[in-house]
């Protein structure tokens, strides 16, 4: 029994870091939230926190008058379950906006948004 | 479909689900572990109705999560999308591969294979971890949770899924004494393995004992514990106090594994909707 807690020990002790990122939340995204790019940027790379399940994902990229940059729907990155791929095209810079809703693996529903600037 | 009244019923129905299983995978355990050769009336009955219940309750949570995912309650649309849910998430191919295994679990029931019945069904109860926060999150982190996830579905299923053949046992045993005694040593390994699983998820899960009262996910943690803390008490009665005194306390000792198994019911009802609730230790993100 004692052998048994000291496994439940290290195996708190290897988790503990990761506690606060369960489930899939946005870890980060190229480009990344506030950033300014230029025009020519031509994807959207999301990292969540968790896997995903791309065919029940969905990510828009509009600008202040609704204008859709994104050019397909998100696509799973080989080798990285937790990442999503948007393929972008802007007419214009100005500010613009990413929504995306995620699915992860174990059935939950997330979402949120930010901005990123396009220079003109 | 998003709503909590339509969480509490998904988490309902993946309860319920959980707890046939874990009947059908009790039931061919106790037959190859604990009482080899057993030949108390109504094993096999007991396998089915575990096998029904986890049949029915699977299909209501199956329709429920589809629709969440689809974001729709209409019927035709979540009929058409039946075929790309069950091939393009993990949710959909693992919840059928289950209940595959569970049918050819009760095949061998039916056939008293029941290692092979216990292995399979087995298999089933603990792959439900696949289907939690460890497995979705990868990495060490990951398989750390997902290991401890194992470990607490697998003593639950262990313990309260053969509570029911410990009744149907204990009721047509010859020597109930010998039969309880055998079955408290197992109880205590799974009782032990359970609470420290459970308090090692609590710490990385909940971690703040305010977060119990404040948070939906502490609040149905805490009625599971009351629900795990009844169950230890009965069983605390039966080992100290009902086991010593069979046989004459065998009509107290059923109505007691009775009791547990009602308690046993309500923590998996809890642990349903537990599943279905963001744990709050990542209360903030998004």
């Amino acid at each position: 029994m004692r052998c048994f807690a000291a496994l439940l020990a290290a195996l708190m002790l290897a988790a503990a870091p990761a506690a606060a990122l369960a489930h899939a939340y946005l870890k980060s995204s190229d480009p990344a939230a506030g950033a300014s790019v230029p025009a020519s940027t031509s994807r959207l790379l999301l990292t969540f926190t968790e896997e995903v399940q791309p065919q029940f994902c969905a990510v828009t990229v509009a600008d202040a008058m609704g204008m859709q940059a994104q050019t397909a729907k998100p696509a799973p990155v080989p080798g990285h379950a937790d990442e999503l791929t948007v393929p972008l095209h802007f007419e214009m810079g100005g500010k613009y906006t990413v929504k995306w809703d995620a699915l992860s693996t174990d059935g939950h529903k997330t979402h949120g948004s930010f901005s990123f600037t396009v220079s003109g | 479909m998003d709503g909590p009244a339509w969480l509490l019923l998904r988490g309902v129905c993946r309860g319920l689900h959980l707890a046939g299983y874990i009947c059908v995978f009790g039931t061919a355990l106790y037959c190859a572990a604990l009482e080899p050769g057993s030949r108390a009336p109504g094993l096999r009955r007991l396998a089915w109705a575990g096998f029904a219940l986890a049949l029915a309750a699977g299909i209501g949570w199956f329709w429920l999560e589809s629709a969440y995912i689809l974001g729709t309650g209409k019927p035709g649309v979540i009929l058409a999308a039946l075929p790309r849910i069950i091939a393009a998430t993990r949710f959909g191919w693992l919840t059928l591969a289950r209940m595959g295994l569970l049918l050819a679990a009760l095949a061998g029931a039916q056939t008293r294979r029941w290692r092979g019945a216990a292995a399979l069904s087995g298999a089933g109860v603990l792959a439900q971890s696949g289907l939690g926060h460890g497995a979705a999150m990868g990495g060490g982190e990951g398989a750390a949770l997902f290991l401890l996830s194992l470990l607490h579905i697998g003593a639950a299923a262990s313990w309260l899924g053969t509570l029911p053949t410990l009744a149907l046992g204990l009721r047509a045993s010859p020597q109930p004494a010998c039969l309880a005694r055998r079955y408290s040593r197992f109880g205590v390994i799974c009782v032990a393995v359970l609470l420290l699983s459970a308090l090692a998820q609590y710490g990385l899960l909940i971690g703040r004992a305010r977060l119990l009262l404040s948070t939906a996910y502490g609040a149905t943690a805490l009625f599971k514990a009351a629900q795990l803390a009844g169950l230890l008490g009965l069983a605390g009665r039966n080992r100290l106090c009902l086991t010593p005194a069979l046989p004459r306390s065998r009509a107290a000792l059923l109505g007691s594994i009775a009791g547990e198994i009602a308690l046993g019911v309500l923590a998996l009802l809890a642990a349903g909707v537990l599943m279905q609730l963001a744990p709050p230790a990542m209360a903030g993100m998004g």
